[in-house]
């Protein structure tokens, strides 16, 4: 006899449709598994055959045949254990296939029978939101997000006595995500109001979180790189119902989303460690291809702490997903894009000892340092609309302080300027369209000769002049300025933008 | 040269070369004997002064002449202590080094007076600045500069002396590695030109490439060839000291430029001011240093300025009050705009529109994220 139970496997941060198909017959008893199963899914025969046993089913002492359709893709994860138990239930008369129509199942088993949730159950419900999902308790309001409906069951006999209709459909004992649902996340590791003097780099944070643009912060060890970077993601405001959807998926596939948690609400931070492989970093390990924390930062802010020891292959992997906004992994098992539009912040020191910037206080060999500031590719240098020299702050700012703003007042701030960038048709100001610059973000007689200049001397390029122009139009935001760009706000935006220089701490005119 | 000479020459250049050797070594082996004498000794295992019999083996392996051939092609003379064509003002040194190498114009070294410009090689452009400016000055006022090619201070006195044009004094260099390997290597097109003009020298055979010992080494070369040393600027513990330490060590003037209290670069020049040494603004103060020296007197007395009052700074328009305030919050030492930022309470934005405006009246010098007063 035959059963066929809907199911669905992950790939990348998407969820695959699979048939899970068991064909019961005489002959030497034992189960095959066809269909590409990987390591977690070929085991998933001793799981289930216990699972049967511990839930009082019988196993049947004949020839069990499972094959997961579309037999050519790979098949990872433990989610399969469900629809496997049901389909040999259903294959050897166990249970009435009438009652399991309509259904699909997704869900590891445990040896006693329990049902256990399995990592990227929102994306898994997505291909099969018209039917009605079966998964484990936790899972059900993670499940639910994807707008199909769901239910769940404890265990397996629970299970099959509920399709049966047997016993009612009941609501698991965890209540429902209520506030914010990731609580843990909405609590930021601190308020800038923690941040000492450092003006300057407090602006270009500013500007990082209102105009989307990314940021280097340059300084020597101790200078509290780190702790301003960390304090950016409080400023960012509350993601939109579509990226929150994105976040979500993405986490929930990475198996990062909590039970019981609702839709993503806060912007994702994510800080991987410096030796954090290309395959971590842009996603695709494992047969599911599980997402990056470049995905995972889709929304938020990706931190890289210490820019120059990471690898030079590994930064140059993020040049198309800070160009596109996306990021396209393709391996022999297959293809996947996912959605990686983030906002990078890096902090480095600038040169090996680490005091180099002002001039005579650096004693590394120029070759030393010219090596160091060479770990970093042009091109990706040019993706850093901000980049700035963060200064140990001085012994009279620390001993006593001037209170720095708060993260609630420069939050305002920041959502004022994503307002008036939202109102030109895009999220962010680094998104203007180079076309419509001369319309948003016009200049004066007296900027335009500035950026003459400037151009004429070679320190700026044509490309630079864009990003000049979309930083100063967000200092102008934020600083409510409307209309066209005056001299301050473009002089402000080529000293923000620092160059290559201020790794070297050369002169430059 | 006679044959003997040649041979003298010749054997003298092997002895160099021997892996394993030093200044002192040398001196020892060559202490009252011929070179062609002490190197059949140091052959024949023989040698007094090297009775472990070290520098036996690897002197089998060499021939004099062929060592001596390569010296010619490539333009280096090898001079010895005693002989014709030794630096004067090297005879009677304790630390003359027995042999020395010379590229270019050996009468350089005669000429007098000359004054040794040194300073650390992570200089601030203000110290680039005054070496080139002395440099300069120096030659044009026919003062031999001398000093070590290296980096930074070096490099700018270098610089400044072959810009004084045509009839200025040539100037004179102490290298540490050996004279076919420029060091450092950006510096490769100065030093043929240093060569060219006037003359470099080494006491390390060729092909000896640097090595962190052999520039302290030199600094006494340096320090002996000069009438008066001048330290430009020098972080408290740098190298240029050593030269200060050797010139004091043998009665010679130290001068020293004085820099900001807050420059780290200017440390060690500071301490040598605080110490007793002459401060010296510009080539005129060097000027007077180098006449009182050749007249024999001490230089504890303040040195009277020849030149006068300089001229006041020039500075922003005095109506621009927002210009004013950013001038007078910049440094003549590097400044980061963070700092002026607090100064000054301005906004960032007004910040920088001033800092551009007084940067394109060439009265600021801009950095990557610092200005300083031009």
């Amino acid at each position: 006899m035959i059963a066929s139970i809907p199911s669905a496997v992950l790939l990348g941060v998407d969820g695959r449709p699979v048939s899970v198909e068991v064909h019961v017959s005489n002959g030497l008893p034992g189960l095959t598994m066809v269909g590409l199963p990987d390591t977690a899914v070929r085991e998933s025969r001793d799981r289930v055959r216990a699972a049967l046993v511990s839930s009082g089913f019988p196993w049947p002492r004949r020839r069990i045949t499972v094959n997961l359709a579309p037999s050519g893709m790979r098949k990872a994860g433990a989610g399969l254990d469900l629809p496997i138990a049901i389909g040999v239930l259903v294959a050897s008369g166990v249970v009435d296939p009438a009652a399991v129509a309509g259904f699909a199942f997704v869900g590891e088993l445990g040896l006693d029978g329990s049902v256990r949730g399995v990592p990227g159950t929102l994306v898994l419900a997505d291909p099969l939101a018209d039917l009605r999902l079966v998964v484990a308790e936790e899972g059900v309001h993670e499940a639910r997000l994807s707008g199909g409906a769901c239910v769940s069951a404890p265990t397996l006999s629970e299970v099959v006595a509920r399709c049966a209709g047997r016993r009612p459909w009941s609501e698991p004992p965890t209540a429902p995500p209520t506030g914010d649902p990731n609580g843990a996340e909405g609590r930021w590791p601190g308020d800038l109001a923690d941040v000492l003097g450092q003006p300057v780099a407090r602006r270009a944070l500013e500007a990082a979180a209102a105009g989307g643009h990314h940021l280097l912060l340059v300084g020597p060890p101790g200078a509290g790189k780190t702790l301003l970077a960390t304090r950016l993601a409080g400023l960012l405001p509350d993601l939109d119902i579509p990226t929150a959807r994105d976040v979500t998926r993405i986490r929930s596939a990475a198996g990062e989303l909590r039970p019981g948690a609702g839709l993503v609400a806060r912007p994702p931070f994510r800080a991987p460690h410096h030796g954090v492989s290309a395959v971590a970093l842009i996603g695709g390990g494992s047969a599911a291809m599980r997402p990056g924390e470049i995905g995972l930062a889709h929304g938020g802010v990706l931190f890289l702490d210490e820019l120059g020891e990471f690898p030079a292959a590994v930064l140059d992997a993020l040049r198309q997903p800070l160009e596109e906004g996306i990021i396209r992994v393709s391996r022999s098992r297959g293809s996947i894009t996912y959605p990686a539009r983030f906002l990078l912040v890096a902090a480095m020191n600038p040169c090996p000892c680490g005091d180099a910037g002002v001039p005579g206080s650096c004693r590394c060999a120029p070759a030393a340092r010219a090596r160091y500031a060479r770990r970093l590719s042009g091109p990706l240098l040019d993706r850093f609309d901000l980049a700035v020299r963060v200064e140990r702050p001085s012994a009279s700012e620390l001993v006593a302080p001037r209170p720095g703003e708060a993260t609630a007042i420069v939050a305002g701030r920041v959502r004022d300027a994503r307002r008036r960038a939202a109102e030109r048709g895009v999220p962010v100001n680094a998104a203007l369209a180079v076309r419509d610059l001369d319309q948003v973000a016009p200049v004066d007689g007296a900027a335009r000769s500035l950026l003459e200049r400037h151009l004429r001397a070679g320190r700026l390029s044509a490309r630079g002049l864009h990003r000049v122009r979309r930083l100063a139009r967000t200092l102008a935001d934020l600083d409510g300025a409307d209309g066209t760009l005056a001299v301050p706000h473009l002089t402000e935006a080529l000293f923000l933008r620092g160059s290559r220089a201020l790794l070297l701490g050369e002169e430059v005119r | 040269m006679s044959a003997a000479d040649g041979r003298d020459r010749a054997c003298a250049a092997a002895l160099l070369g021997l892996p394993g050797m030093t200044p002192v070594r040398l001196a020892r082996l060559l202490d009252g004997m011929r070179p062609p004498v002490a190197w059949a000794a140091v052959r024949a295992g023989t040698h007094p002064a090297d009775p472990s019999r070290r520098f036996t083996g690897p002197a089998r392996l060499v021939e004099p002449d062929e060592v001596h051939r390569r010296y010619q092609d490539a333009g280096v003379t090898v001079l010895l202590a005693g002989r014709a064509g030794y630096p004067a003002a090297l005879v009677g040194d304790p630390g003359a080094p027995a042999v020395l190498c010379a590229s270019g114009d050996t009468g350089v070294l005669e000429a007098r007076p000359a004054v040794a410009v040194v300073g650390t090689r992570s200089a601030t452009p203000y110290g680039a600045r005054v070496a080139a400016e002395l440099g300069r000055r120096l030659a044009a006022a026919q003062v031999v500069v001398v000093s070590g090619l290296a980096r930074g201070i070096d490099a700018a006195a270098h610089s400044g002396a072959l810009t004084a044009g045509p009839g200025a004094a040539p100037p004179v260099a102490v290298v540490g590695t050996g004279l076919d390997v420029p060091y450092p290597k950006e510096n490769r097109v100065l030093w043929a030109r240093v060569s060219s003009t006037g003359a470099v020298l080494s006491e390390s055979s060729l092909g000896t490439r640097a090595r962190p010992m052999v520039f302290p080494a030199r600094n006494r070369i340096i320090a002996a060839l000069a009438d008066v040393v001048v330290v430009v600027e020098s972080h408290r513990s740098g190298g240029s000291l050593y030269t200060a330490e050797a010139a004091a060590r043998r009665a010679i003037p130290v001068c020293a430029v004085p820099g900001s209290v807050h420059s780290a670069a200017s440390a060690g020049t500071n301490e040598l001011l605080i110490e007793g040494c002459v401060p010296v603004r510009d080539a005129d103060d060097v000027l007077a240093a180098v006449a009182l020296a050749r007249q024999g007197r001490g230089m504890a007395a303040p040195v009277p300025s020849p030149s006068g009052r300089r001229a006041p700074p020039g500075g922003p328009d005095p109506a621009d009050r927002v210009q004013c305030s950013v001038w007078e919050a910049v440094d003549d030492t590097p400044t980061t705009v963070e700092t002026v930022l607090l100064r000054t309470d301005l906004s960032l934005a007004a910040l920088t529109a001033a800092g551009e405006a007084l940067v394109d009246q060439g009265l600021l010098t801009a950095g990557a994220g610092w200005w300083s007063r031009a």
